[in-house]
């Protein structure tokens, strides 16, 4: 699967490009609009992520681009500017998703992987790990073969992990991917540990493993290691 | 008052006071014209009475006007003028006459001569002059009202035709045709401050709002950066646990300072009415939504919920700051509400409560919805939450207040 980020902070894309192809990504980069204007006019990809502020063009006006040249791709918008006005106008133009920085690394990631789905550039509507498996349009979750029901709190976190194996979550990134960003207002992150707890219950009565590891008290690690 | 009002009442008033002072004038004027001449009238009807004796001796008689008797073996004595009341048969009343009487010797004769005339009643004259002056007056107030209306139609209409457009003015619609069109020099004058104020304010507003997406971008990449590169390093394998103490720490005040600017810069945001989208928003729907965010830390602190929630309470408000203002009130009452207390919420159309159980703070409540204030100066919160709150009740004109009662913060949110 090929991703062009486009993004003119040159750290962030560094840090973006590395994390997405340790995910197994294949990733081009662009750093100014005219870069990402010959990229986009040459290729194709799969998947856009594409930073609003660029310099040298107004990132909306790339989105007219990618919408002629690329219509298959994913589209997902990154903006610092926090502004709603952005948000809109490019969801209006046909951005599939948007996230504003800071984000987290297992944030785009989950997103990313959430609109290759969608897509089904892969082939398939379903993610598993050894003997537990999702179903993304049913919501089904399966261990050895036997459903389990899950809350929809539970049901997200577990999806998060999968789809973050062998990397490091920290507790907030899994606050704000599962309760949003108003959860700030929260003191402690003790309801993560409770529904991490039961999480970790439902999955072992059907004999499977836990594979969520505290790491540091920083956050999990999803992996069979 | 309105200006035709107040322009009429200062007409009004100066013309009743300039018609007093000039039936003043008129009447002292007249009165004193009148008896200048009734005197030489009366000194000529006496020479005249003089050279009739002294041509044919003969003693003219009509009373009251004129009367002459002999009076033989008087000295001569001069004119005199008196004012005095003589009885008229005809009117049956006293009728005022002004005469001089004299005595004077014609052709070694002796005579008393007295000459009168009426004299103008001044009773009549000061009611012919009221009457006079009332009618003119009265006309005059009329028609300056007339005048007044229809000019300040026609004069004025420039002048609330751009009072209109002032008052649908907005900054988030800038395009709106300011000046009405006018040949008075005045009001074009108003029209080009008007223009230059209207520029000025759209670009005011335009500079601050990119002011505050360039802060935010300014500050959000490079936090982006860090919080990237460290969820990078916390990625390596075989971390010693120091090591991951230190990352751990650096962690948590980028995420700090990144809430912290996004919570400043919806305050600026706020302050600048920045958020002009409003519409119909079901409080109600929300409310129970954002209920349900908090529902974990709810159970996890043992609390009691109790919601009166009246269902669809309507408000004309942006959507994203009525649901900040909730958001932020409910969180500090699941926040700082006692393990094992009790959390009510309730909702009408006219007002929002919010309640939680707590000790009483040992602060002056009015400092609590100061920036950066925080009851527990320890605690890890910013002392932003209820400082939005209030931008947000103030920019929508509802009233907020704090109360502490029967073992309850108590906040109240009136619409």
């Amino acid at each position: 699967m090929k991703i062009l980020i486009i993004e003119d902070e040159q750290e962030l894309l560094a840090t973006m490009k590395n994390y997405l192809e340790s995910e197994g990504f294949l990733c081009e980069t662009a750093i100014s609009y005219f870069e990402a204007e010959d990229s986009l006019s040459v290729y194709n990809y799969d998947i856009i992520v594409l930073d609003l502020t660029l310099p040298g063009g107004n990132g909306l006006d790339l989105i007219k681009l990618i919408k002629d040249r690329n219509r298959q791709a994913g589209l997902l918008i990154v903006s610092a500017k926090n502004s709603l006005d952005d948000k809109i106008k490019g969801l209006d133009m046909g951005a599939d998703d948007y996230i504003s920085k800071p984000f987290h690394l297992a944030e785009l990631n989950s997103r990313i992987k959430s609109l290759a789905r969608r897509r089904h550039f892969n082939g398939t509507n379903e993610v598993s790990f050894n003997e537990i498996k999702i179903n993304v349009d049913s919501n089904e979750v399966s261990v050895n073969g036997e459903n389990i029901d899950l809350t929809k709190k539970e049901y997200l976190i577990l999806l998060y992990f999968m789809v973050n194996r062998n990397k490091l979550i920290t507790r907030e990134s899994i606050a704000e991917h599962v309760w949003g960003n108003d959860i700030s207002y929260a003191d402690n992150f003790d309801f993560i540990y409770s529904q991490i707890k039961n999480l970790r219950k439902k999955i072992g009565q059907k004999n499977g493993r836990d594979y969520i590891h505290n790491m540091y008290g920083m956050g999990y690690k999803f992996s069979d290691r | 008052m309105k200006l035709l009002k107040k322009t009429n009442r200062t007409y009004f008033v100066t013309s009743a006071l300039a018609f007093i002072v000039f039936g003043a004038v008129i009447y002292f004027f007249l009165s004193f014209i009148f008896e200048g001449q009734l005197n030489e009238k009366l000194l000529s009807d006496r020479l005249s009475v003089i050279r009739n004796i002294d041509k044919d001796g003969s003693l003219p008689y009509f009373p009251p006007f004129i009367e002459v008797q002999k009076v033989p073996g008087q000295t001569e004595q001069p004119v005199v003028s008196v004012d005095t009341l003589i009885f008229d048969f005809n009117e049956k009343e006293n009728i005022p006459f002004r005469q001089i009487s004299s005595v004077t010797a014609i052709n070694g004769q002796t005579y008393l001569i007295i000459v009168r005339d009426t004299l103008l009643e001044k009773g009549d004259l000061l009611m012919t002059i009221i009457v006079a002056i009332g009618v003119v007056f009265v006309l005059l107030i009329i028609s300056l009202y007339f005048i007044n209306k229809r000019l300040s139609l026609k004069l004025w209409q420039p002048f609330y035709s751009t009072l209109d457009n002032l008052k649908g003015f907005s900054q988030d619609k800038p395009d709106i045709k300011l000046p009405a069109e006018t040949k008075i020099d005045e009001f074009i004058e108003l029209n080009k401050a008007l223009e230059n104020l209207k520029l000025k304010v759209i670009s005011d507003y335009q500079s601050l709002k990119r002011f505050t997406e360039d802060a935010s971008h300014e500050i959000q990449t490079p936090l982006a950066v860090i919080q990237s590169k460290l969820e990078t390093l916390v990625q390596y394998p075989d971390l010693k646990k120091d090591q991951a103490e230190l990352i751990k720490s650096a962690y948590s005040s980028v995420q700090r300072i990144s809430k912290l600017t996004q919570t400043l810069l919806l305050l600026t945001k706020i302050a600048n009415d920045q958020f002009p989208e409003k519409r119909s928003v079901n409080l109600s729907d929300l409310l129970e939504e954002k209920i349900k965010l908090f529902e974990d830390q709810i159970n996890g602190k043992s609390l009691t919920l109790k919601k009166e929630i009246e269902p669809d309470c309507f408000l004309e408000t942006n959507f994203f700051l009525a649901e900040s203002m909730i958001v932020n009130l409910a969180g500090n009452a699941v926040k700082h509400c006692i393990t094992g207390g009790i959390i009510n919420i309730r909702l009408n159309k006219s007002k929002l409560e919010i309640l939680n159980s707590g000790v009483p703070f040992s602060v002056l409540s009015s400092k609590l919805f100061e920036r950066f204030f925080k009851v527990n100066a320890s605690s890890e919160s910013q002392g932003l939450g209820l400082s939005i709150v209030k931008e947000i009740c103030s920019l929508n004109g509802w009233k907020i207040d704090y109360l502490y009662e029967d073992n309850q913060h108590k906040f109240i949110v009136e619409f």
